[in-house]
């Protein structure tokens, strides 16, 4: 069996680059997801309250493939940003 | 804000604090996170009809989020993810056949109900003792940490742990039966379909103390098992017309952020600590239930 990871504290120097990272993502991932999220209320609100309506296989595949998209899909644009602009 | 599928004004800020507040337990816990999140929905004025596909479907998001973070810190056993999903399916079936035995009998409520809150006060009492042990042991050096971590003394390696064949675990470094691995699907797979919930919370610690998984592989399987499972469900809600899925969407944007945080915070912790802080979570989760079925 693999050792556990051992308690760290918040200082721990080896963690520090973690952090840094965890920070830079998020500085550029949060406003992606609102962004994300903005764009789906704008354009794609009314689509899919008709599509409830309408079509419900259609709107499952959509409501589906809307919430991995946002998963998937912004956190790629993350890292290729912070690739993009040397941050990683 | 007007969510015009489900017919409700609900502030959106609301929404993304529950999805924030869960994806950090989520990311940190390897949970779901359902039985948290269905009780705030609701509360935030969700119709009770939406609840449990919309919590799915935000679920399926934040544990994508989670586990592609644990994966990149090796914290997932895709392996061992995969092999429990195959007892995980019928399980689901098994426990949905159940629920509609009970139903037929009008006595699911109350069934469902003492069966949870038993099986969530098991799991964090045990949890919640053996953490406090292995910290203990940890400390005053009694025994070397691998040997407090993993419990052998309580479950000793025989009768189904080794009949054949047995598998390879490199990622958790485990080699193990076939059996229990399938049997922990069939059974968080069957409490999945009889309770309604991801299993995420008895996952975790079956992992943990039956398969030798350490908790931080754990966390990052389970989340891996939950995007599958929960992946599955939010199709199966919304072909029922149960998902909201801009609710979900609006969940997501805090829930999404939630998981980053939580899923690096288990870096920080040891696996007794992250397993002893767990152990609170089924303890609330059964006081949430004693309160439901008694108002």
């Amino acid at each position: 069996m693999k050792e556990e990871v051992p308690e760290r504290s918040s200082s721990d120097p080896s963690l520090r680059p973690l952090l840094r990272s965890l920070l830079l993502e998020l500085a550029i991932y949060a406003p992606l997801v609102v962004l994300y999220f903005l764009l789906v209320l704008r354009y794609a609100n009314d689509f899919l309250t008709e599509l409830f309506n309408r079509d419900t296989i259609l709107y499952a595949v959509v409501a589906t493939v809307a919430i991995v998209a946002q998963a998937v899909l912004l956190e790629r644009l993350t890292a290729w940003l912070l690739r993009r602009f040397g941050l990683r | 804000m007007f969510f015009a599928i489900t017919g409700v004004f609900i502030s959106p800020l609301v929404l993304a604090l529950i999805g924030f507040v869960v994806g950090v337990l989520g990311g940190f816990f390897g949970v779901g996170g359902g039985f948290l999140a269905g009780p705030l929905m609701f509360w935030a004025g969700v119709p009770i009809n939406f609840v449990v596909g919309t919590d799915l479907a935000h679920m399926t998001g934040k544990s994508i989020v989670a586990a592609r973070r644990h994966r990149a810190m090796g914290n997932v056993d895709i392996k061992l993810g995969m092999l429990m999903i195959i007892g995980t399916i019928p399980g689901i079936e098994l426990g949905a056949q159940a629920i509609e035995l009970l139903d037929a009998s009008g006595q699911a409520d109350q069934v469902v109900g003492y069966t949870y809150v038993f099986i969530l006060t098991a799991i964090g009492l045990f949890t919640g003792w053996e953490s406090i042990r292995a910290l203990r042991m940890q400390r005053t050096d009694q025994l070397e940490a691998r040997g407090a971590l993993d419990v052998p003394l309580a479950l000793p390696r025989r009768g189904i742990f080794t009949l054949p064949p047995m598998i390879q675990l490199p990622t958790s470094g485990v080699q193990i039966s076939l059996w229990p691995v399938l049997f922990i699907g069939l059974v968080t797979g069957f409490l999945a379909g009889f309770l309604g919930v991801g299993g995420g919370f008895l996952r975790l610690p079956l992992l943990v103390y039956l398969v030798g998984v350490p908790t931080h592989v754990a966390v990052g399987t389970d989340l891996f098992e939950i995007v599958i499972s929960a992946g599955f469900g939010t199709l199966s809600h919304a072909l029922k017309g149960n998902v909201d899925i801009m609710i979900a969407l609006t969940m997501q944007t805090g829930a999404a952020i939630g998981a980053q945080i939580g899923a690096v915070g288990t870096r920080y912790f040891s696996g007794p600590t992250i397993r002893l802080m767990f152990s609170i979570l089924p303890i609330l989760a059964a006081i949430m239930v004693l309160l439901k079925i008694g108002g």
